[in-house]
């Protein structure tokens, strides 16, 4: 048996705050007599934001260096970037990942234990990936650095032990990303939105990964990892000519050959919205993103400007965050990101947002991209992004490894020599028509992959509002799959009425539910701080009162006297009638035990198999209502008991069940109503205490 | 592809005090009281022109009701809606406008805002500091949002990562009394009771200037930059009411605790959570040292051992949570697949019991010693990181000037002395281990 606390709740949820909580509260605390507060300080004199120096050098193998003093501590850092084109790497998928990592497992003249002895023992910090290597430590210990990144580079083993270690920790990391939503969201969506045969849309799998070899990790080595092709930083206590003969000393001898370049098509857009869901059965949240190919690319004319009209959109605390977060509550935070690269750019948003609200934020990211797209940005707002990205621009000069990425990239991407001195120049200048062009260029809310990594069983039934197309499922590693066939089939010969027969025996047989006249309720839910008390009266076959209050107050009532129903709000809003939908629900939520007359009322049943919920198997049913609407309920298949219910409006929780005159209720319901999750807690439960009918009477 | 480990750990680390930092080059400081208990220091550095104003209220989750855990987290978030001045949803805006960065984190201990800030908008910054302190505005919109947005943090940072929950099941099994038996974040169920009266209470009693040290670094002029502080903060008056500090003695475990997790994951992890004395005592820094033996660099012992000798661990690492009251040594792992999570325990005992049985050698005592060193120049790269360590020493251990003294407290570290923390702390009636094993197997 279960109880309903529909549409009441939610008024209560909006009304509230507003009666307990009138005005706003002041700390006041007195204040230095002369110092008007109201006044708002004005910044003094503009700084002047000094990019800083660096020099460059080619060593005759093409190696670009770019040095950067900066003598503040006694450091040095040096970073070695591979700059080749991206490779497809196919069924072998995670090639250079593994060959990067294998770089760090020994030399021809250390093995990786005197490697590791070596580094630590001077404290020295050493990484290596497919994309370079990073090292730094203290000035003192240069030299020595710079030999044993120089022996790394130069002259890696390829020890097949060491590759064993790599592949065993590469396949137990993939098994912690299955339940990593970020890791989960970022490998589905990049094969959606770059393609699978786009070196972007590859990542790493258990199948590739049992296929790489010790020659394919050579071969890429020495293909790809290629002086022509590389960009040195140095950065800290050093001087450009104590850079230039160390530099000349441990990388010349870094010889060229070509480097292969490999071909690429441009991924194509989806014609309209895909909306994608990757199952987590066990996730309390959403994780959410809206993406798709751009193509942007770095220093061109429209880079400053895509990046100031991106911040607008979600580049720091702005409109995403602000509506979705500040104005919604729905999440922690909302962002955009608005890529630019040579190869293919990206446009991104992304949201961790609680189940229930997961269409809704779709609904808020979209409306927000088209608003961005429809309506003249502000003057103000677009000043105010203006000034936060000049202040993150000064504020990224403290960290001189900034400098040295500057020039790096405006070798990289052929910029102009002045474009980061002129960066906040060019970016004063990007006005309001510029927003609106760039954001009906790239801003593109009917293009999309909208995925959502999260319960399918909670999110899909609203997803699906948004679209007529149906959802498309994904596995954790990216493949499509047909959810009808995800569900465990239920074994033979059990049928959805058989089922909704056992439950009706689980709690306590036809028989018994039969006798049951009238039920009274008393249960409490905690909400802004205080204990609100729920009383419920039902009376057979469908009478129906639930009274919310605290103490003896009664904030709201419903009542229903088996045609008709009425909201009375002793607090404020006097009486109003319910109607329409909401009283087509309320006669149903009415009915005593419509699990006993689902043939009589026009409920039909279907079981579509078994799902997990919260770890536990559960008999999913769908129940169709004669106006069309449908429910979906779950039963475990070892108690038979309804674990939990969802409609379009939300879903019901139901535990902690216990007896009552041989008849079994649930005592902790948890129940989504709109954004708000509410758990309500009975007290006591009465049943056949002689409930009259004018008690039911509305008038 | 990366590790992804890093990225747990992070979210475990989030509310914890920065690790100790230490400086080579001497950072030169003034500091300064006001008469209503405001402690300022400051810190010039002209290289960039740049400022860190940065706030640190002397109250974490340790100060909380148990009624409330998580209320000074959610406080933290309230500091943002607004004051007599600054409307609802300004303070942000008004720190952009001025190009400023702004953020703020709860700990154990204490709650630290800060600003970064162009260094000619120094004394904006100092107004938006002092108006939350003389007049935070609070509304029930603003309190119900919040709730919303704290509950979806909890849940982002810890309840949908795998592992997401370490450190709430291990600070609530290593502590019976003590309020670091629940962590920053608290519990659901006391953000959805915790009311707007409340908030005013708590604001009242620890967001006073007696109980806050305000510290700047960067492009400022001494005394300018002082006669700002004066201007926004001299006239706000002391605290009047008893601010309430735990003075709760942790008893020792009876005995060993050990519990089993079951979470929405593919590989089991083993944790170890030893009690240990408290930040800045004499074992404090042997103990840090011992960390960096077993887990700092790929020659470490638990790296070197565990994860590429005998390949049981996908990683393994030690971490001391060293607090205002006495804290955890913790030790954790997760294991490669196919191997027992007791495999892993008994790898990561016999590290341990190395480095009780066996005094480390002259040339490991001297790697240690460098990656120390190191680790004292390297970390104080950043104004923000400058402000942050000298408020902590300073409320910590009440000498600001240890950031440029405190290495030779771990540089009088005797070999001895780890070996001794060693036999001291890492026993079994001392620790708490769990085991989080995948759901599908229970």
């Amino acid at each position: 048996m279960k109880k309903h606390i529909v549409t009441t709740l939610f008024f209560i949820i909006t009304v509230l705050p507003a009666i307990i909580y009138a005005q706003a509260q002041t700390v006041e605390k007195a204040d230095s007599k002369d110092l008007d507060r109201s006044v708002r300080p004005k910044p003094g004199p503009a700084p002047v934001i000094n990019i800083g120096n660096y020099e460059s050098f080619t060593l005759d193998n093409g190696l670009k260096v770019y040095i950067v003093e900066n003598h503040k501590i006694p450091r040095v850092a040096y970073s070695l970037s591979f700059d080749y084109t991206p490779v497809i790497e196919g069924e072998l998928a995670g090639l250079g990942s593994l060959t990067g990592q294998m770089l760090r497992t020994g030399t021809k003249n250390l093995s990786k234990d005197q490697l590791d002895e070596e580094i630590d023992f001077i404290g020295a910090s050493l990484y290596t990936s497919s994309s370079g290597i990073y090292a730094s430590g203290l000035k003192k210990h240069n030299e020595k650095l710079l030999e044993l990144m120089s022996d790394i580079l130069l002259n890696p083993s390829f020890n097949a032990e060491e590759l064993e270690k790599i592949r065993t920790r590469t396949l137990s990391a993939l098994e912690t990303e299955k339940t990593e939503p970020d890791a989960i969201s970022r490998k589905v969506g990049q094969k959606l939105v770059y393609g699978e045969n786009h070196p972007y849309g590859e990542s790493v799998s258990e199948k590739s990964v049992k296929g790489i070899t010790i020659e394919a990790c050579k071969d890429f080595y020495s293909n790809y990892f290629q002086p022509q092709v590389s960009y040195l930083a140095v950065v800290g206590d050093i001087t450009l000519e104590e850079a230039r003969v160390l530099v000349g000393k441990y990388f010349s001898a870094w010889t060229k050959t070509s480097v292969p370049t490999s071909e690429f098509s441009f991924p194509a857009r989806p014609s309209g919205n895909v909306i994608a869901i990757v199952d987590r059965p066990e996730a309390v949240q959403t994780n959410l993103s809206v993406s798709y190919p751009v193509d942007l690319k770095p220093g061109t004319q429209d880079a400053i400007k895509a990046s100031v009209t991106n911040t607008i959109l979600g580049g720091g605390t702005f409109r995403l965050f602000n509506n979705l977060r500040e104005d919604k509550g729905y999440t922690y935070g909302a962002y955009s990101r608005l890529t630019a690269d040579r190869y293919v750019g990206i446009f991104r948003a992304n949201t961790e947002i609680r189940n229930s609200v997961t269409d809704s934020a779709v609904r808020e990211i979209l409306f927000e991209m088209k608003r961005l797209r429809e309506e003249p940005v502000p003057s103000d707002e677009l000043s105010l992004v203006k000034n936060y990205i000049a202040g993150n621009f000064a504020l990224s000069l403290e960290n001189p490894q900034t400098i040295a990425n500057f020039a790096i990239n405006t070798a990289k991407y052929n910029l102009p020599d002045d474009y980061y001195t002129n960066y906040l120049k060019n970016l004063a200048l990007v006005s309001n028509e510029d927003v609106g062009t760039i954001a009906a260029k790239y801003v593109l809310p009917e293009n999309n992959y909208i995925l959502a990594v999260g319960n399918a069983a909670e999110i899909g039934p609203r997803l699906q509002t948004l679209s007529k197309n149906p959802i498309r499922y994904f596995d954790f590693e990216g493949n499509e799959y047909d959810p009808s066939k995800k569900l465990k089939p239920a074994p033979a010969g059990i049928t959805a009425e058989g089922i909704n027969e056992a439950y009706i025996e689980s709690i306590g047989g036809e028989k018994a539910l039969s006798k049951v006249k009238d039920v009274t309720i008393n249960a409490t839910t905690n909400m802004q701080g205080m204990t609100i008390g729920f009383d419920i009266f039902r009376k057979a076959p469908n009478k129906y009162i639930m009274k919310l209050g605290a103490g003896d107050m009664v904030f709201q009532q419903v009542i229903f006297n088996g045609s008709e129903a009425i909201v009375k709000s002793p607090m404020g809003g006097g009486d109003q009638k319910i109607e329409g939908e909401e009283l087509e629900n309320l006669k149903y939520e009415s009915i005593l035990n419509p699990e006993l007359i689902y043939d009589e009322i026009g409920v039909k049943l279907h079981l579509d198999g078994i799902e997990t919920i919260d770890g536990v198997d559960a008999y999913k049913i769908t129940l169709t209502k004669p106006n069309g609407k449908t429910a979906v309920r779950y039963f475990d298949v070892a108690t038979n008991l309804l674990l939990k219910e969802s409609t379009d409006q939300g879903f019901i929780e139901y535990g902690d069940y216990r007896i009552v005159d041989k008849i079994k209720f649930p005592y902790k319901i948890k129940q989504s109503i709109g954004p708000q999750l509410v758990e309500l807690n009975v007290l006591t439960i009465k049943i056949n205490s002689g409930l009259k009918d004018e008690k039911f009477s509305i008038n | 592809m990366k590790l992804k480990i890093g990225i747990v750990l992070l979210y475990c680390m989030t509310f914890l005090p920065l690790q100790t930092i230490f400086a080579q080059n001497k950072i030169e400081f003034r500091e300064y009281d006001l008469p209503n208990g405001l402690h300022v220091i400051l810190h010039q550095d002209k290289s960039t022109p740049i400022v860190a104003v940065t706030m640190t209220y002397h109250v974490g989750s340790k100060n909380e009701d148990p009624k409330r855990t998580g209320f000074a987290h959610f406080f933290e978030h309230l500091m943002f809606e607004g004051s007599e001045h600054i409307g609802r949803g300004e303070f942000d805006i008004i720190a952009m406008n001025a190009g400023a960065q702004l953020n703020a984190n709860t700990s154990f201990d204490r709650t630290f805002y800060y600003l970064l800030l162009p260094s000619n908008q120094i004394e904006l910054g100092l107004w938006m500091e002092s108006e939350r302190m003389v007049h935070l505005k609070i509304d029930s919109i603003g309190v119900e949002t919040q709730r919303s947005v704290v509950k979806e943090e909890r849940k982002q940072s810890y309840e949908n990562q795998p592992y997401g929950t370490l450190m709430e099941k291990i600070f609530s099994n290593a502590y019976s009394v003590h309020p670091y038996r629940w962590t920053p974040i608290g519990s659901a169920e006391s953000i959805n009771n915790a009311t707007l009266g409340e908030f005013m209470e708590f604001h009242s009693i620890y967001y006073v200037p007696n109980n806050a040290t305000l510290s700047i670094a960067g492009d400022i002029d001494y005394d300018q930059t002082l006669a700002l502080v004066k201007k926004y903060f001299s006239g706000i008056p002391k605290g009047t009411k008893e601010i309430k500090r735990p003075d709760i003695v942790e008893p020792r475990l009876p005995a060993e605790i050990r519990d089993t997790v079951f979470d929405n994951i593919q590989l089991p992890m083993v944790a170890q959570a030893y009690h240990i004395p408290a930040l800045g005592t004499k074992d404090h820094y042997a103990i840090s040292m011992l960390t960096t033996l077993l887990s700092d660099g790929e020659s470490s012992r638990f790296n070197k051992a565990i994860v590429d000798k005998q390949q049981k661990a996908l990683f393994v690492g030690a971490y001391p949570m060293a607090l205002e009251d006495p804290g955890l040594f913790l030790a954790f792992g997760i294991t490669n697949i196919g191997v027992e999570p007791k495999d892993l325990e008994n790898a990561i005992d016999a590290e341990i019991d190395r480095v009780q049985k066996e005094l480390l050698s002259d040339r490991e005592f001297e790697k240690l010693r460098n990656q120390v060193e190191v680790s004292f120049i390297t970390q104080n790269s950043t104004m923000a990181g400058i402000a942050e360590s000298l408020s902590d020493y300073h409320i910590y251990y009440e000498d600001a000037n240890l950031i440029n003294t405190e290495l030779q407290r771990y540089l009088s570290v005797t070999k001895e002395d780890i070996q001794r923390v060693a036999n001291d702390y890492l026993t079994k009636d001392n620790r708490v281990v769990l085991y989080y094993l995948p759901k599908q197997s229970m």
